[in-house]
C-alpha cells in the first residue's frame, strides 16, 4: 500500500486506491487507511473518533468542526489526504487528564445542549476562537458561533456558555 | 453525500502542479482549501478525474503593497485579508468583503484564488476585484497570460481558464490619490451568501469632487457587472446626498437581475439601489 | 436527600454529548456490515416504465441491489388509530415506488456495498426510464376540475375531509356587526433536526431476532408495522433506541427505509447499515404544514366574537403515511382555540400534491390554526380599532366556565386559567411599557411592532403507557418505560418522579427506554405526552412496588423505606429487596388535554431590506406542574427558536414541476444565534386535575404561538399595509413585496 507522502517522488494516487495517511488526532497518531476521496471527517469516524458528527456533509451545519494546527476547520470539507502532517484535535482530546474543559463545565451548566449533536462542533469551534482570539467580545464571539446551527437551544444558551467559559479562562484579567 | 473517484496527488511546488494538471487532462482539477470544491464534490456536481492538491505551495501567499499596487496571492486565506489593518483606503472594500465571505472556520481555510475561480455570481471577491480593475496572472505547463477581470468571468462558475491553467495571482493597480473603497451586501442570514452585493471604489479630488467611480454589483447577473450610468453620474460631481441617491438609483435601474425561488428579480434591483445608496453615504461620512 | 425531587430543576447528565462518547446510530457499527444506499426518483410524477440494475450490480463492492419487484406487496400503516379511516388506506407508501413515482425522492431502488461511498457510485448507475405525468404541484389546484390524480386508481386527490362543528353558524352570522374575510396560508416547512435518520438492522442466526437500532419516538409501533410488513412475529424484532440528535416528530415515525433495511438483513444475512444523507432528508423525511384556509369571522360592534367558519386545504403530500389524516385533523381541532365562540363550522380537507408525504412537526395543526385565528383577530381588533390585546381579553373562556366543551366537536378544556395566564404574558413583557416603547421607537423613525397570540394545545395523548420498576440487588432501580428520549431531557424528568415516589436518591434510579425488549407495549414519544403518560405510569409503578413491599412485611405502604437493598420498615424488620417483585403501572388517558398558552414578539424592519429583526420574545405555557422547570424552559425556548425560523426564514419550495427547491442547508435557512433573541419563558403551573402528577404537557408548546405573535408584530410594525400579512414565512423579499404596493 503506498502511503501519502509518496507522491512527492512517486505517482498519482489513483481513485480508490487505498492509502496509508498519517494522521495525528490529539497527540496520537491513527493508523488511517482510505482512498483520496475519503473526506477528513470519515477519517477521523471510521478510526475510532467518532465524537465528530456528521450533519450535512456540505459544510453548512458546522457538526463536524475540528481543530486543525489550533484552527476550527470543518472536517466534511476537506481530504483526509489534506490533513496529512497537521495537528488535529477533536472533541475527545478536549478533556485534559480527566478533567473536563472549562467549555465542557459551561456546556453543562447553561444548558447549551440538549440532543448533543451539534455539541462536539461547537466546542471545536468556540475552543480555537478563544484560543487565537482570547479577548474576543461578545458579539464577535456571537458572529463566529453564526457559523454552526443547533436545532434544540436557539443557540443562546451557547454563547452564554461560551462567554462563561471565556471569563474562566481569562481567569484574573477580565 | 460522498465524493466521487479522483486521483490525488500533491503538489511540492507550482511547476510541479502545473505539469501535473496538464499531464492530467481536461478534467483535472486544482484543489487549495477546498471550501467551494467539497460541497460540489459532496453534491457531485463536480467529478473531476484527478486533483491536484496546491494548498502547501508557500510560493502562491502574501499580501504584496508596491508603489501604491496590491498583489495579492492565490493562496491567501480570506481571514488573512480579513485581518489586514493596512488593507484601509482605496483597499478597504477588500477587507470588508473578506470578512463577509461564509464563516470563520470556512474564512480560514478558503483561498482568494479559489473563490475567483469558482466564479459564483454571488460570491464578494469577484464583486471587489471587479471594482477594483484586478488583473489576473493565469499560468499553465505551457505559459503565463494576464487576463483582466473583464474577461476573466465566462458564467456561473465559468470562467475562461483553460484546463490546466491556474489563477496564481491577483494584482491590482495603484490607484489614484484619494481612493476609497467600500463594500456592502445583504442577506437574509449571517453567513449565506448575498442576494445582493456592491462594491463601491470613488477616487476624489481636495474639494470633495469625484474623479472616478467604479461601482460593481454581485447576485443580479451571471457574472459581476459594473454600474456604468452610476459611475458617470458621480464623476465630476461632488458627492452630495442627492448625487449618492440618483447613483443608487441609476445603478438599480442599470441592472436587470432574474429572480429564483429565494430573492425575485425585482427584489434584487431594490437591494441594488439600497446597497449601492448605503456604500455611497458611508463614503461620505467616513471621509 | 431523598424526597423532593418533583418540581427541582435536577441537573441532567449530558457528559457523554460532552466527551464525544454518545453514541447515535451513525456510531454503532456491526461485524460484516454492509451499506444500502436508496435510490430516489428524480421526478415528481411519472409511471416506470423499466429499472435496469445490471451496470450497478457489476461494480465493486456491490453485493445487492432491489427494486419493487423483489419484495413483498406491502404499505406502510398508519399509527394513530384517531386518524385512520378505512378511504385513507388508499394513499398508503409502499417501500419502494411500483409501477408510478408520485414525488422527488420517493424510493426506486436500493444499492448494498461494501462501502458507502461506493454504494453511492452504484446508485447513480441504476437505470431508470420514466415516462413523464402532469404533475399536482399545488394544494389549489389539487382539487380544480381537470387536475391529474397523483393516485389515478382512486380518482380523487382528496384524502379526506373533517366536519367539525358547534352551534348556530348562521344565526351567529346573521346577528353580527362586522364580518371579516381572508385567505391565510400557511408554508411548507419542517423539523431538519441536527442528526439525520439512519438504521442499522442485523439477524441473530442463533436467536432468530431481528435488531434494529436507530429507533425513536414510536418504537413499539414501529416494530408492529415491521412485524406485519416482514411476515415475522413481533417478538422475533427488537428496536433499539441510540442516542437521537433530535426528533420534533419526524424521526422514528415507520418510513419506507424502515422496512427496506430490515428487509435486506433478513435477505443477505448481513447486518444492514443506512445512514440518511443531508439532500436525502430534505426529500425523504416528513414534511410539515401546508395548508391554506379561507376564514370568515363574525363579530359584534363591541368586540365580542360570534362566530367563524373555516374552509382549508391541508396539504398532505404524495402519500398518507404513517400520521395518517392528522395534517388535516389536527388544525380543525384547534380552530376555536381559548375562546368563547357562539358558533363555528370547520371543514379541512386534506389533500394530495407530488410532493414529499407530510407529517407532524413540533405543534402540529395547532400552529397552523393558531396562525390563521390570531391573524384574523387582529385584523378585527384593527377594524373594530380595538387595542388587540383587549379584544382578546374579552372574549378568553373565564375559569368559572370551564369545563368548557364545544359539543358535538371533541374539544374540551377541562382546566386553566386564560385570562390569567394572558395577563400573567402581558405583564411580565410589560405590556403598557412596551407600547409606550413603540411610540417613541416610531418617532425616531423605527419601524417596530408588537405581536401576540393566544392559543390552546393538545396534548397528553392516550392511548396508554406502561412502566416497570426492577429493584436490583444493589438497591438500585431500573425504570423501564415505553416512551422515547429525542434529547431533551426526559430521562431525568422520570428520574425525578420514580426517585420522589420511591424515596430514594436519584442516582439509585435509572430510566431505560432504549428498547422494545424490556417493555411490551408503549406507544412513544409525540403530542408533548412523554412526562404527562410515561410520569403517571411511573409514579403508579412506584406505589405498586411500595404496596407490595409494605404486604410482605405487613405494614402501611407509607411506612416501607427502600435502603441499600432492603426494604426496611420502622421497627427494624428488613426483607431483601430483590424477593419483592417488580412494581408495574399503567397510566390510560382515553382523553387528550387542551392546555393554555401565548406568545409576544416584538420586532423591528429594515424597510429598505425588508429584513425583519425579533427584538424581544416570550412564550408562555400552561404545564400544570413542571417536574423540572429548568429544562422545560429549555425545551420552550427551543421550540419559540423553531417557530422564528418558521415565521421568517424557512420554507421547503416547490417549482411547478415538482422539484424541490430547498434540499441543501444552505437554501433551507434555519436561524442561527445572530439571528435570535433570548427567549424569554414563563411557565405556568395550574395543576391538571385529571392525572395525579398534575402535569400537562409543555414540550412543542413554544413553537405553538410563535409564527402567529411574529407575524401579528410585522403587520403591526407595517401599519396599515399590514393588513396583507397572510402567509408566512416574511422573507425581506416579501416584506418588501408589501411594502412596494403602498
Amino acid at each position: 500500500m503506498p502511503h501519502v507522502d509518496q507522491h512527492l517522488s512517486g505517482d498519482w494516487l489513483e481513485a480508490d486506491e487505498s492509502v496509508r495517511i498519517r494522521l495525528v488526532a490529539n497527540d496520537q497518531e491513527l493508523p488511517v487507511e482510505a482512498p483520496p476521496r475519503c473526506t477528513l471527517a470519515d477519517a477521523l469516524r471510521d478510526n475510532g473518533l467518532k465524537g465528530t458528527r456528521l450533519g450535512c456533509e456540505q459544510g453548512s451545519c458546522g457538526a463536524c468542526t475540528v481543530l486543525l494546527d489550533g484552527r476550527p476547520v470543518r472536517s466534511c470539507l476537506m481530504l483526509a489526504v489534506q490533513a496529512e502532517g497537521g495537528r488535529l484535535e477533536t472533541v475527545e482530546g478536549l478533556a485534559a487528564g480527566g478533567e473536563l474543559h472549562a467549555l465542557q463545565r459551561a456546556f453543562h451548566d447553561h444548558g447549551a445542549l440538549q440532543c448533543g449533536f451539534c455539541t462536539s462542533g461547537f466546542l471545536m469551534l468556540a475552543a480555537g476562537l478563544l484560543r487565537e482570539e482570547p479577548d474576543a467580545g461578545r458579539e464577535r464571539i456571537r458572529e463566529v458561533l453564526s457559523a454552526n446551527l443547533c436545532r434544540c437551544t436557539g443557540g443562546g444558551p451557547i454563547l452564554q456558555a461560551v462567554l462563561a467559559a471565556q471569563r474562566e479562562l481569562r481567569g484574573g484579567r477580565g | 453525500m460522498k465524493p466521487p473517484p479522483f486521483a490525488y496527488r500533491r503538489a511540492s511546488s507550482l511547476e510541479e502542479a502545473l505539469r501535473l494538471a496538464a499531464e492530467a487532462g481536461e478534467d483535472a482539477k486544482f484543489i487549495a482549501g477546498g471550501q467551494s470544491l467539497m460541497p460540489l464534490l459532496a453534491l457531485r456536481l463536480s467529478r473531476p478525474s484527478h486533483l491536484v492538491d496546491i494548498n502547501r505551495l508557500q510560493e502562491l501567499g502574501g499580501v504584496h503593497q508596491e508603489n501604491g499596487a496590491l498583489r495579492v496571492g492565490a493562496l491567501v486565506r480570506h481571514a488573512t485579508l480579513e485581518r489586514s489593518p493596512d488593507l484601509d483606503g482605496p483597499w478597504q472594500a477588500l477587507r470588508e468583503a473578506a470578512a463577509l465571505i461564509g464563516h470563520y472556520p470556512i474564512r480560514l481555510r478558503g483561498t482568494f484564488g479559489g473563490s475567483l475561480a469558482h466564479a459564483d455570481p454571488a460570491a464578494e471577491l469577484p464583486v471587489v476585484s471587479t471594482a477594483l480593475q484586478a488583473t489576473f496572472i493565469a499560468r499553465s505547463a505551457s505559459g503565463e497570460r494576464e487576463i483582466p477581470v473583464s474577461e476573466f468571468f465566462a458564467g456561473p462558475l465559468m470562467t475562461v481558464l483553460e484546463p490546466g491553467e491556474l489563477v496564481v495571482e491577483a494584482r491590482f493597480p495603484a490607484p489614484s490619490p484619494g481612493t476609497r473603497s467600500v463594500f456592502e451586501e445583504f442577506s437574509p442570514r449571517a453567513g449565506d451568501f448575498a442576494f445582493a452585493a456592491a462594491a463601491v471604489v470613488l477616487a476624489a479630488d481636495d474639494g470633495g469632487r469625484v474623479r472616478n467611480a467604479h461601482i460593481a454589483l454581485g447576485g443580479v447577473a451571471a457574472i459581476p457587472v459594473r454600474a456604468h450610468e452610476a459611475e458617470a453620474a458621480l464623476e465630476g460631481e461632488v458627492l452630495t446626498g442627492s448625487a449618492a441617491q440618483e447613483a443608487a438609483r441609476l445603478a438599480a435601474a442599470g441592472c436587470d437581475p432574474s429572480g429564483d425561488a429565494h430573492a425575485s428579480g425585482a427584489y434584487r434591483k431594490e437591494l441594488v439601489a439600497t446597497l449601492v445608496g448605503r456604500a455611497l453615504s458611508r463614503l461620505r461620512e467616513e471621509r | 436527600m431523598t424526597s423532593g425531587y418533583i418540581g427541582v430543576s435536577v441537573e441532567r447528565d449530558d457528559l457523554a454529548f460532552l466527551d464525544g462518547t454518545a453514541c447515535y446510530v451513525a456510531d454503532v457499527d456491526r461485524e460484516g456490515q454492509l451499506y444500502a444506499r436508496v435510490v430516489r426518483s428524480p421526478v415528481a410524477h411519472a409511471r416506470i416504465l423499466d429499472i435496469d440494475v445490471a451496470e450497478a450490480l457489476a461494480q465493486p463492492g456491490v453485493v445487492a441491489v432491489i427494486t419493487a419487484a423483489d419484495i413483498p406487496e406491502t404499505r406502510i400503516p398508519i399509527r394513530l388509530p384517531m386518524a385512520e379511516t378505512p378511504y385513507t388506506h388508499l394513499f398508503l407508501q409502499p417501500p419502494l415506488a411500483r409501477e408510478v413515482v408520485r414525488y422527488v425522492g420517493e424510493p426506486v431502488a436500493v444499492v448494498v456495498a461494501s462501502d458507502p461511498y461506493l454504494a453511492e457510485d452504484a446508485a447513480e448507475l441504476v437505470d431508470v426510464d420514466f415516462d413523464e405525468l402532469d404533475v399536482v404541484s399545488d394544494i389549489l389546484s389539487a382539487t380544480t376540475q381537470g387536475t391529474p390524480l397523483v393516485h389515478a386508481e382512486a380518482g380523487t386527490n382528496i384524502v379526506a375531509t373533517v366536519p367539525l362543528g358547534y352551534g348556530d353558524v348562521e344565526a351567529a352570522f346573521a346577528r353580527a356587526d362586522v364580518v371579516i374575510r381572508d385567505r391565510l396560508r400557511m408554508h411548507r416547512h419542517t423539523a431538519v433536526p441536527m442528526e439525520t435518520r439512519g438504521l442499522l438492522a442485523e439477524m441473530d442466526h442463533g436467536t432468530g431476532v431481528l435488531t434494529l437500532w436507530g429507533a425513536a419516538k414510536v418504537k413499539h409501533f414501529t416494530r408492529s408495522a415491521l412485524s406485519s410488513m416482514l411476515g415475522i412475529e413481533r417478538h422475533r424484532i427488537r428496536l433499539v433506541e441510540n442516542h437521537v440528535g433530535g426528533g420534533f416528530g419526524v424521526r422514528g415515525e415507520p418510513y419506507p427505509e424502515d422496512f427496506l433495511v430490515a428487509f435486506l438483513a433478513l435477505r443477505l444475512g448481513r447486518p444492514i447499515k443506512w445512514i440518511e444523507d443531508r439532500a436525502e432528508h430534505f426529500v425523504a423525511t416528513n414534511h410539515a404544514r401546508e395548508q391554506e384556509h379561507d376564514l370568515e369571522i363574525a363579530a359584534t360592534a363591541d368586540g365580542r366574537l360570534l362566530a367563524f367558519r373555516d374552509r382549508a386545504w391541508c396539504d398532505q403530500g404524495a402519500y398518507v403515511r404513517s400520521q395518517g389524516i392528522l395534517p388535516a385533523l389536527l388544525p380543525a381541532l384547534h380552530l376555536p382555540g381559548p375562546y368563547r365562540w357562539e358558533a363555528f363550522s370547520v371543514e379541512t380537507r386534506g389533500v394530495l400534491t407530488n410532493r414529499t408525504p407530510v407529517g407532524t412537526y413540533r405543534g402540529p395543526g395547532m400552529t397552523e390554526a393558531t396562525f390563521v385565528r390570531e391573524r384574523m383577530l387582529d385584523k378585527l381588533a384593527a377594524e373594530l380599532r380595538l387595542d388587540p390585546a383587549e379584544l382578546r381579553r374579552r372574549n378568553l373562556i373565564r375559569p368559572g366556565e370551564l369545563p368548557f366543551s364545544f359539543e358535538p366537536a371533541p374539544i374540551t378544556y377541562e382546566s386553566g386559567d386564560f385570562p390569567a395566564g394572558f395577563e400573567h404574558l402581558l405583564d411580565e413583557v410589560g405590556y403598557d411599557d412596551l407600547c409606550k416603547q413603540r411610540q417613541v421607537r416610531r418617532a425616531s423613525g423605527e419601524h417596530v411592532g408588537i405581536g401576540f397570540a393566544a392559543y390552546t394545545e393538545i396534548g397528553a395523548i392516550g392511548p396508554f403507557e406502561e412502566a416497570r420498576i426492577v429493584p436490583r440487588s444493589d438497591g438500585r432501580f431500573v425504570v423501564h418505560v415505553g416512551v422515547a428520549s429525542l434529547g431533551q431531557g426526559v430521562e431525568t424528568v422520570l428520574g425525578q418522579i420514580a426517585a420522589e415516589k420511591l424515596g430514594v436518591p436519584m442516582d439509585a434510579v435509572s430510566i431505560d427506554h432504549h428498547d422494545t425488549e424490556k417493555l411490551a407495549d408503549g406507544f412513544g414519544a409525540f403530542a408533548s405526552r412523554s412526562t404527562t403518560l410515561a410520569g403517571n405510569a411511573v409514579a403508579l409503578a412506584a406505589e405498586d412496588l411500595r404496596a407490595k413491599a409494605a404486604a410482605r412485611l405487613d405494614v402501611p405502604a407509607g411506612e416501607i423505606r427502600f435502603v441499600q437493598g432492603q426494604v426496611r420498615e420502622p421497627s427494624g424488620r428488613t426483607i431483601p429487596l430483590a424477593e419483592v417483585g417488580e412494581g408495574r403501572g399503567r397510566f390510560d388517558k382515553p382523553h387528550p388535554t387542551f392546555s393554555f398558552g401565548a406568545a409576544l414578539s416584538l420586532v423591528s424592519i429594515d424597510r429598505e431590506t425588508g429584513l425583519v429583526k425579533v427584538l424581544r420574545h416570550a412564550v408562555l405555557h400552561d404545564v400544570g406542574r413542571a417536574v423540572n422547570p429548568e429544562l422545560l424552559r429549555r425545551q420552550l425556548a427551543g421550540a419559540a427558536s423553531q417557530g422564528i425560523g418558521a415565521a421568517l426564514l424557512e420554507e421547503l419550495l416547490y417549482d411547478e414541476y415538482g422539484q424541490p427547491q430547498s434540499t441543501i442547508m444552505a437554501d433551507y435557512r434555519m436561524p442561527t444565534v445572530e439571528e435570535l433573541p433570548d427567549i424569554e419563558v414563563i411557565v405556568e403551573e395550574r395543576p391538571n386535575t385529571a392525572n395525579p402528577l398534575g402535569v400537562k404537557g409543555g414540550g412543542e408548546s413554544g413553537m405553538v404561538g410563535t409564527p402567529a405573535a411574529i407575524a401579528n408584530a410585522v403587520a403591526d410594525a407595517l401599519g396599515v399595509e399590514g393588513a396583507r400579512v397572510w402567509r408566512l414565512p416574511l422573507t425581506p423579499d416579501r416584506v418588501r413585496e408589501m411594502l412596494r404596493h403602498h
